[in-house]
Parts: C-alpha cells; structure tokens; sequence
C-alpha cells in the first residue's frame, strides 16, 4: 500500500481535536446573548428617554432575567464534571475567555436579578414593605448600569471563546466572530423584547442589528477562503443559507415591508412573526456556528490552511 | 537534585523536555506501552476496527494516549520509505491548553513541563479544542481532561519518562532542553549530509512549528514535511487572538449601542 499523502496530512486524520460542545452550549450562547443585550438595550432606552421608552424597558430587565435563569445549568451541566463548577471561580485569569465568561455570567446574574426585583418593585411597590422597597428601587439606577456592561461582555465573550482556539472555522477571522455574536445577541433580544411589547422603536432596532448581523456574516464567509467549506458544502450549508439567512434576516424584513399594506388588525400579528422568525435565526445561527466548529476541526486540510508555514502555498 | 539520565542533573526551573527523533523510530511501539503501563492508561479499544493505515492502529493522541507512534509508507523509488515518528505533548513554551484553562488545573511545573492537576480539572473541555497540536482530550471515564504529564511523578522521583526510558533506539531523548536542541541541531546536519533533504527540527523558534508558541519543550527531528505527521508547520497561539476579538467586539456593540441610543429617541409616530 502505498500511502504517499498526495494531500499534505496524515491519511486524512484530524490534526487537531474538536471541542465536545453540543446541545447545551448552543443553547447557552442563544439565551445568554439574549440576557446580556437585552439589558444593555434596557439601559439605553432609560438613558435616552426613560418616559417614553417605560414599556420597552420593563419588558427588557423581564426578559433579560428569563433568559438569564436557564444559563447556569446548561453550562454546569456541560462540564464533565458538574460538582465542580465552583473550581470555574477559584481564579480570575483575563488570558482566558472562558474564565471571563464564568465570572461574567455569575455577576451578570446578580446584577440582572437586582435590576429585575427593582423593576417589580417599581411596578407594584407593595409588594415589600416600604423601607425595602423604596432601597431596592433607589439601587435600581445603579444595578441598571452594571448589568448593562457586564450584559456587553456577556453578549461579546462567547465569540471571542470560540476565536481564542485552534478550530480553524473559528480562528480564521477571529476578529470577524465577536462582532457577529454580538449583533445576533442584539437583534435576538430585540425581538424577544419586541414579542413581550409593542413598540415601533425595539422593531427598528432589532433591524438595524438584522442589517449589521447580515454584513458581518456576509463578510466573514468571503474571507474564510478554503475554510469555509462547512459551510459552503454539506450538511449544514442549507441551514445556513436557509434557517440564518432566509428565515433568520430576509424574511423578517420581508415581512415588516409588506406589514404596513396590511389590514391593521393584522400588522401586530405580522410584527410578532417577523420577532419569532429573528430568534429562530439567531438559534440555528449558534447551531451552525457550534456544529462547523466540530467539522472544520475534522478537516486536516481546514487546519493546514491556518497553519502553513508563511510564504507556502497552503497558506494562500 | 537528583542524578537522571546519562548524567543529567535534574534541577527545578530548568525546562528539561524530550527529543523524538523520526529518524531513529523503528516504530517498536515501546513508547506507548510504556507509557500506558506507567501511567496505568487502558489500552486502545482496536477489536474490529484496525485501521488498515499501515501499522498504526493508534491513530491519535487521546485522553489515555500520550504516545502515538505515526507509520508513513511512501513509494521512494522502486523501494518503499518507512517514515515513523512519535508524537506526544509538545509541553509549550506558551501553552494554548493553559492559557484557555479557566480553572487554573492546568500549570506550568517546576521542569517547565504542562500538567493537567486532575483533582482540579472539572472537565469544561476547553483546552481540548485550544491546543494547536490536538493533543488533550476529556476523558470519557474520568470526565476531566487528561494529556501526557511528561511523567511528573517520575520526575520528581528523579526518574526519566517511561518512553524514554524505554525507547531501544533512543529516538526518545530525555534532557534538558538546551542541550537536546543542540543535540538535534547536530543530528538535523548529519542528516543533511546523508542526503535526507527534509530533515528538520520542529519546535525550534528558527526553524518552524512554534509560531507565536515560543518554542516547544519537546522538540522532534523530522525527516519530512511537518504535515506529513500530521503536525501543523507554523501554529498560532489561539490565545493571542482574544484581545483583538474583543476589541472588534466591544467597537460592534458600541456601535449597535449608539443606534439603539438614536432609534429611541426617535418621535414616536
Ligand atoms: S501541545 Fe497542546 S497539550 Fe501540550 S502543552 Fe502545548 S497546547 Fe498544551
């Protein structure tokens, strides 16, 4: 047999090892973008106008802490051993993403959980006795403002985590990765919070974030090269063409250009369904993104391409 | 302090390392049994599934594989070239795996070697994919993540690794590693004089394989291509790409902010 390796590499074997993420992970990038953006929106609006912008801030801190609430467990559960999830926070280590991300998630939820037990108290001040309450609502400005920044580096960390590894899919344009996080989380809490209320301005933001999420994804995919081939062939191309681009960013604003010519009654329906379309596209975003992570790192000639020596061929 | 191999004094903060030198690998496989007896790693599960990839039925390094003996055979004129090579952690000088483990289980010893504290690992699994040589794996068993430990607690006992104390053609070198560069130096030219081509030191800040990882403690004399075994030419430390990927970050979250802060502003109609 003779196994001269026409294609540099080793009968084709991975050089590198995949990451094991699966199920949870996607999950836990979708809901923790979602809780994170959700608040940095909530602290905009306040900051811009805090009177006529009440429901859409309301509806945000709600949402950004039911989004918040599942996170935990999908990444306790994620690791092999669970019992020792507490070992994320024995240090602070700002070289490693993930180390940012644990000790991100664990304040953010704190801070969210103020923000969201300030804002229930504004809504119905009875429902602790006044010195309580009236406390909670004065540290709700403030708790307001941390869960926002710390809501950013939630809503940007998981793309630099995925940019700080060897996975060539995912290192190739690493600068490229948090940015598309970041809008999907935007766009994907705006349509969370544009589901919970009614308001004209989250719709024209959660746009606006489609629009950047589109020309990052374009962008990125045109200067992936060769290491794109997960998603440009194979099983999960369709997804990606379909479920990110299609049902995820086209057709919502298929929808908000025709809801206008529509029967009024009708036109909130419409705004709910282009919402729900944004946050099936932004999931099947994470699925695509996770899962061509796993066969860009099975592909010996992906990882080639990133590592060829400079000036060789490989290396275009 | 202890006396080591041929004479070799064993002094913490020293980096000592191995030398794997392909030219020398008659393929035995010693290395890995040795290791697997040493460090009391079940064999490979094979029932069923030789690979039929030459001898090599091994195939990766894996959460209990720290050795992989690599067999390349290549048509050499009428005759057929038998290329081997064994493959282990290359102990980083900047290591991918530590500077991604958020635990702190993964540190830097005493030798300069990378050790995974297994009482510490909880299995987040993410210096699987940080490592640019595909070298830590979790543990299906263990569930945390386990790699060659360059047999610390040999060390320690002043005792060489178990492969390289193994190894009958002493392709296997065990040292410190300035001495071993030198020794590989010396064999690259030999080599090279033989008429070997190809033949090449990986893991040396020179002459390739340690892009932006600062040089490997465990260095390889290879007689072909990197990527011949499966060993990428020129890898980038992936921890260096976080600065620059938050900061693209945080500037597209700045500026989806500022939309955010200009869409409510707007009258609402
Ligand atoms: S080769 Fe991989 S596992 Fe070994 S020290 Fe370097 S990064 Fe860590």
């Amino acid at each position: 047999m003779n196994a001269a390796t026409s294609p540099p590499g080793y009968y084709g074997l991975p050089v590198i090892h995949r990451s094991h993420w699966k199920w949870l992970v996607i999950f836990y990038f979708f809901f923790g973008g979602i809780a994170g953006a959700a608040q940095a929106i909530a602290a905009v609006a306040a900051a811009r106008d805090r009177e006529g912008n009440r429901d859409v801030i309301r509806a945000a801190r709600y949402v950004s802490l039911a989004a918040f609430l599942p996170c935990p467990a999908l990444l306790i559960l994620d690791l092999g051993r669970p019992g020792r999830f507490l070992h994320m926070l024995r240090i602070l280590k700002f070289r490693s993403p993930m180390s940012i991300g644990s000790w991100t998630l664990a304040l953010f939820g704190a801070a969210a959980t103020a923000v969201a037990t300030g804002q229930a108290l504004d809504d119905r001040p009875s429902l602790l006795p006044d010195g309580i309450a009236s406390l909670a609502r004065r540290l709700l400005g403030p708790a307001s403002v941390v869960a926002a920044l710390l809501g950013v580096l939630l809503s940007a960390y998981t793309g630099v985590l995925l940019a700080a590894t060897a996975v060539p899919i995912w290192a190739k344009r690493s600068r490229l990765l948090g940015p598309i996080f970041v809008a999907s989380a935007m766009s994907t809490a705006a349509a969370a919070i544009d589901i919970a209320t009614e308001s004209r301005r989250i719709a024209l933001l959660e746009g606006i974030c489609s629009a950047t999420e589109l020309a990052v994804l374009a962008a990125w995919f045109a200067r992936l090269g060769s290491i794109r081939r997960p998603l440009a062939a194979g099983r999960l191309a369709p997804l990606f063409r379909h479920a990110v681009i299609g049902a995820g960013i086209a057709a919502p604003f298929g929808l908000r250009a025709i809801g206008p010519h529509m029967p009024a009654s009708a036109r909130r329906a419409i705004e709910v369904m282009a919402a729900l379309l944004t946050l099936v596209g932004g999931f099947a975003l994470r699925y695509v993104i996770v899962v061509a992570g796993a066969e860009s790192a099975d592909d010996p000639a992906a990882t080639f391409a990133l590592t060829a020596a400079p000036g060789s061929e490989a290396g275009r | 302090m202890t006396d080591n191999r041929r004479g070799v004094t064993l002094a913490p903060d020293h980096a000592v390392g191995f030398l794997t030198d392909a030219s020398l690998c008659i393929g035995c496989k010693a290395c890995e049994v040795a290791c697997k007896q040493w460090n009391g790693l079940p064999a490979d599960d094979i029932t069923g599934r030789l690979t039929g990839q030459s001898y090599d039925n091994t195939t990766d390094l894996g959460a209990t594989t720290w050795r992989h003996v690599a067999f390349v055979e290549r048509a050499s004129g009428p005759a057929t070239a038998w290329l081997m090579l064994s493959d282990v952690c290359k102990h980083c000088v900047h290591a991918g795996c530590m500077e991604a483990c958020p635990t702190g289980a993964i540190i830097r010893t005493e030798f300069e070697s990378v050790y995974i504290q297994p009482d510490i690992c909880n299995g987040c699994g993410y210096c699987v994919p940080a490592c640019p040589f595909g070298v830590p794996q979790l543990d299906a068993e263990a569930h945390i993540a386990r790699k060659c430990t360059l047999c610390y607690d040999r060390l320690r006992d002043g005792l060489e690794p178990a492969c390289a104390k193994t190894c009958p053609t002493d392709s296997i070198r065990f040292g410190p590693v300035a001495d071993l560069m030198a020794e590989a130096t010396a064999r690259v030219e030999t080599l090279r004089a033989r008429g070997v081509a190809d033949a090449q030191i990986y893991g040396d800040l020179a002459s390739g394989g340690t892009n932006g990882i600062g040089g490997l403690n465990a260095i390889f004399v290879l007689n072909a291509a990197p990527e011949t075994f499966n060993l990428p030419a020129a890898p980038s430390l992936p921890a260096d790409r976080a600065l620059p990927a938050y900061a693209s970050a945080l500037a597209a979250a700045a500026g989806l902010l500022g939309a955010a802060f200009l869409a409510f502003g707007r009258r609402r109609s």
